[in-house]
């Protein structure tokens, strides 16, 4: 009886179904999927919106990039930055995570603590940390303290790519130590018990019984670390505008410039194919040589 | 409900579509100053008395001037007048985005385009056309503080480089004797604007007469030896060493003795630094006597939908009653001489060393890219913040600007 | 016994080493908003400041165009964060709930979509509002980030664990399944819907890419693209950088602290799924 009932509104549900897509579908497809076809297409113009002519030029974009010493240089950034990256807030996020789950007083205080640089706007941060590394900032007082004489970190093309990766270490791991923490919560209680049993300290615990635990948070903290981390952009804006000589010039900035500082559309449409290709490898390597569960 | 929404979203769109239609013109123009732009609204508030009927809408463009207004011609959101650089006006004219302005000027009776320098008209004309009228022009001189000077027991002024090295080093003192210099003669900024000068003294050129690249001849590597060397020598410094904001404010803060600017920098100073006793000399001499000069234009849009409108507005800044008003504050020097004359600029003592330098000033123009102009930027910020040797930078990276030679 | 004390101390040690480096800065900005010494940046730093003064805040809703900035992000943060909250309950309560033709299509698309670089369309949806003549406006700030594919697929979940006994009385009664989604669904689903609500939120107050290519003139600014610039204009007027960008983090830590409970749960869910 309420399986019949439910079988003759088969085409009222298709009705309902749709209805209640259209708008969704509609904002997904003007601003995902067209523009994501669009942006190969794109790529194979010289499209500059101030020239009325747009000329197809093959792949002409595409060869002029692999000679482009910027784009090579912003390729070598934008890797450097993710492998000094990802790893280091992972772990932290994780260690941040133990932490927060031991019986401690005031956890939402910590817990707050730790996440706001998270929840506050990447302009805010940024700001924040081009004051501590300037010249007369806060951390060349805190070396001075110890004798050490620094000069402007984010004007010297040793340090200053090196600067924001720690700017970007600091406001990540408060917030993947939220998804870590949900993850160690689930940790049966008798585990940890069990390794008691065995005489394993706080330390041994952690390697043990934490890290193994959380592996399939562990993957997908990695997957969105990556992602985020080759696109960064917001940072390298506010603090370095790419330079000094380039040493900040991520694959995302070099795409920025070259369309809307240059106005050449195509060739950054061209740039930023050849970076969504690097993610996906990554991404892909990365299901490959570290899977979320253990077979 | 849901379509209640949808409807809502609908109409709000339509509405923010809309909103650019039935503006009335618009005048835009960069921001530098809080006192500069009290300026410009006085001498707009001219215009509107003389001609109260005509309406229009005053944006100030803050932030990256040239990319906002490109993006702004190519996405037709662009103001129906505005600033031209004229160091992107070759760029520009190519693009072929703005308005010939010759059929207006012919129709004006009174409009007389010889009155203004040959230079300044030259810089925004291309292949016969006119593309923007000059509104004012600025050479680079050189500000120095005088009780620096009178401490210092410097009583001439540096003619030449030598000179201006010797004053430099006696100018570069550690006050306090603790190792590190308080005060110095100079202050340098690894800019190619603040390069130029020096290059055009040696000799040398951006882009040489024939239309060859020439920041790895001899001249240009040299030119940028004697700046650079400025720095590494511990006679001049860099804002950001002194956490300035430019070099005027490490000038008005008393952190050098002597910096280069143009114009602007006398209302900066007149407004934060009131006290500061300085005074203004041509640059010294190289090989040659030389400065660069910049020229900013008024411009209209291809695009624009009250070009006769804006025109009238153009005709009125331009014109002797408001050139007169707006280059009154010494922000910059007036491209008419009629104007000059009229308002004593040959006989006042600042503002006759920047008309003085005008007789020797070159415009900055070159017909590269700005992809090309970013790569030499970053080939001076591999001298001044990596230790890369002057030479190598600039023969390292020629190749590589060449790519970027605008093609017609 | 002495050794859980040693290890205990050296703990909080840890956790207190760790919160001076991760609230450090923000102490640090909110005491030189508050300096009012000129010289805030001679050598040595002053740290706390001698003499306390609000002008920086002052001057910042005074002098510089912080009230437009502030309507334009409250206006655009507004409207997607309804929207989004919305149409992704919609379209969740159609994948959790409908049996349609093309479902797994779509789904499947979806979910590719998030394997997407944002990068990648940021040229592409600029020439698309630009040949709408959208760019500078209110439409082409707030229009592509109406709904997001994260946010239908959390409702997705969410509308999964809800027991189909209700809604089937309902349909039994004859009820259209727009009255099943306000009436049953949306009552019953306030911390999922309080999560997309505060993760919307938070992407939309603090988003940056988008606006910064979108808004041209500074009257169409947002806060985070009006702190970027004023940071560029003002480089080293570090009290009145830092008056703003403490002005532009209070919402966000306000909601956080206020709806901590659904972010939390949120985030869980959110890294469950995957």
């Amino acid at each position: 009886m309420k399986a019949k009932k439910i079988s003759a509104s088969k085409k009222q549900q298709t009705k309902t179904a749709y209805s209640f897509l259209a708008f969704p579908l509609l904002v997904f497809s003007v601003f995902t999927i067209f523009p994501m076809l669009f942006a190969f297409v794109i790529s194979f113009y010289d499209w500059n919106l101030l020239i009325p002519d747009k000329p197809f030029v093959g792949l002409a974009n595409y060869v002029e990039l692999a000679h482009d010493p910027v784009f090579l240089k912003a390729i070598k950034n934008t890797t450097v930055y993710t492998l000094g990256v990802v790893p280091t807030q992972t772990f932290l996020a994780l260690f941040l995570a133990f932490i927060m789950n031991q019986k401690i007083r005031g956890r939402a205080f910590f817990r707050l603590a730790f996440y706001t640089p998270a929840i506050t706007s990447s302009v805010v941060t940024s700001i924040i940390f081009v004051w501590i590394y300037s010249g007369p900032g806060l951390l060349n007082y805190l070396l001075s303290l110890i004798g050490v004489e620094g000069d402007d970190w984010l004007f010297n093309p040793k340090t200053a790519l090196f600067a924001i990766m720690i700017l970007n270490i600091w406001t990540t791991s408060g917030y993947f130590m939220i998804s870590f923490l949900a993850g160690l919560q689930s940790i049966p209680q008798s585990l940890y018990e069990a390794a008691k049993i065995d005489g394993a300290n706080q330390w041994q615990q952690f390697w043990r019984v934490t890290v193994p635990m959380v592996r399939p948070i562990t993957f997908f903290v990695i997957v969105l670390g990556l992602i985020g981390c080759f696109q960064v952009f917001d940072q390298i804006y506010v603090m370095s505008s790419g330079g000094p000589v380039n040493s900040t010039t991520t694959m995302s900035y070099f795409t920025y410039q070259s369309s809307f500082k240059y106005f050449r559309l195509g060739y950054g449409a061209a740039s930023a194919i050849v970076l969504a290709a690097i993610i996906f490898v990554a991404t892909w390597l990365q299901k490959k040589y570290f899977p979320s569960e253990v077979n | 409900m849901r379509a209640l929404v949808i409807l809502c979203t609908i109409c709000f769109v339509i509405q923010a579509c809309q909103q650019g239609d039935e503006k009335p013109m618009r005048l835009s123009s960069w921001v530098s100053s809080p006192s500069e732009t009290a300026v410009y609204r006085e001498v707009l508030d001219g215009f509107r008395q003389k001609y109260p009927e005509q309406e229009f809408e005053y944006e100030p463009i803050p932030g990256n001037y040239p990319e906002k207004i490109q993006l702004m011609l190519g996405t037709r959101t662009a103001p129906d007048l505005f600033y031209l650089k004229g160091f992107t006006a070759p760029a520009y004219m190519d693009y072929d985005v703005l308005e010939p302005l010759d059929p207006f000027m012919s129709e004006t009776e009174d409009f007389d385009v010889d009155d203004f320098f040959p230079f300044s008209i030259e810089a925004f004309r291309q292949n016969g056309q006119q593309y923007g009228i000059p509104k004012d022009f600025n050479p680079y001189v050189m500000f120095y503080n005088k009780e620096m000077f009178r401490e210092a027991g410097i009583d001439s002024l540096p003619t030449d480089w030598l000179s201006f090295v010797q004053a430099c080093e006696r100018l570069t003192i550690d006050k306090d004797e603790d190792g590190k210099t308080d005060q110095y003669g100079f202050i340098v900024e690894p800019s190619v604007e603040m390069v130029m000068p020096f290059v055009y003294q040696n000799g040398g050129n951006f882009q040489n007469p024939d239309g060859s690249l020439g920041i790895a001849d001899e001249p240009f590597i040299e030119a940028l030896e004697f700046y650079h060397g400025l720095y590494t020598s511990g006679v001049a410094t860099m804002a950001q060493d002194q956490g300035a904001q430019w070099n005027g404010d490490a000038f008005g803060r008393e952190k050098c003795a002597m910096a280069i600017s143009g114009g602007w920098l006398i209302p900066f100073l007149a407004d934060q630094f009131p006290e500061l006793d300085y005074g203004i000399f041509p640059l010294p001499r190289g090989k040659e006597q030389s400065t660069v000069a910049f020229t900013v234009a008024y411009s209209i849009p291809k695009a624009s939908e009250h070009k006769k409108d804006a025109w009238q507005l153009l005709d009125y800044l331009v014109g002797e009653e408001g050139m007169s008003q707006w280059t009154s504050s010494g922000v910059a020097m007036p491209t008419r001489r009629s104007v000059a004359e009229k308002n004593g600029f040959y006989e006042h003592p600042v503002f006759k060393v920047f008309m003085e330098s005008a007789e020797f000033a070159r415009p900055f123009q070159v017909e590269y890219s700005e992809r090309g102009y970013e790569e030499l930027v970053v080939a001076f910020q591999a001298v001044f913040f990596a230790d890369k040797a002057p030479r190598d930078a600039l023969t390292d990276i020629k190749g590589q600007i060449e790519k970027y030679k605008l093609v017609r | 016994m002495r050794r859980l004390k040693i290890q205990k101390l050296f703990f909080y040690l840890i956790l207190f080493g760790m919160t001076i480096i991760y609230l450090g800065p923000f102490l640090f900005s909110v005491s030189i908003s508050f300096n009012a010494d000129k010289d805030v940046l001679t050598w040595p730093i002053k740290l706390i400041p001698e003499e306390w003064t609000l002008a920086h805040y002052q001057s910042v809703w005074r002098d510089l165009p912080f009230g437009q900035w502030l309507v334009n992000s409250v206006l655009i943060t507004s409207i997607q964060t309804v929207s989004n909250v919305f149409f992704s309950a919609l379209a969740g309560f159609a994948f959790a709930r409908l049996r349609f033709p093309g479902k797994n299509i779509i789904f499947s698309m979806l979910l590719a979509s998030l394997m997407i670089p944002g990068i990648i369309l940021l040229v592409p949806k600029f020439i698309v509002l630009n040949e709408f003549r959208l760019i500078n406006t209110y439409g082409g700030l707030i229009l592509p980030g109406l709904v997001s594919v994260v946010n239908i697929f959390l409702m997705k979940q969410f509308f999964e664990t809800i027991p189909k006994d209700l809604e089937e009385a309902a349909l039994i009664d004859g009820c259209s399944y727009f009255r099943i989604f306000w009436q049953i669904f949306l009552p019953v689903s306030k911390p999922a819907l309080a999560a997309v609500a505060i993760y919307t939120f938070q992407g939309s107050w603090n988003e940056f890419m988008w606006p910064v290519i979108v808004s041209v003139t500074n009257d169409m600014f947002t806060l985070p693209v009006g702190m970027a610039f004023l940071k560029n204009e003002f480089s080293v007027q570090w009290p009145l950088l830092m008056a703003g960008t403490i002005l532009i983090s209070l919402p966000t830590i306000a909601i956080f602290l206020i709806f901590q409970r659904y972010f939390v749960q949120g985030v869980a869910s959110a890294g469950l799924k995957e």
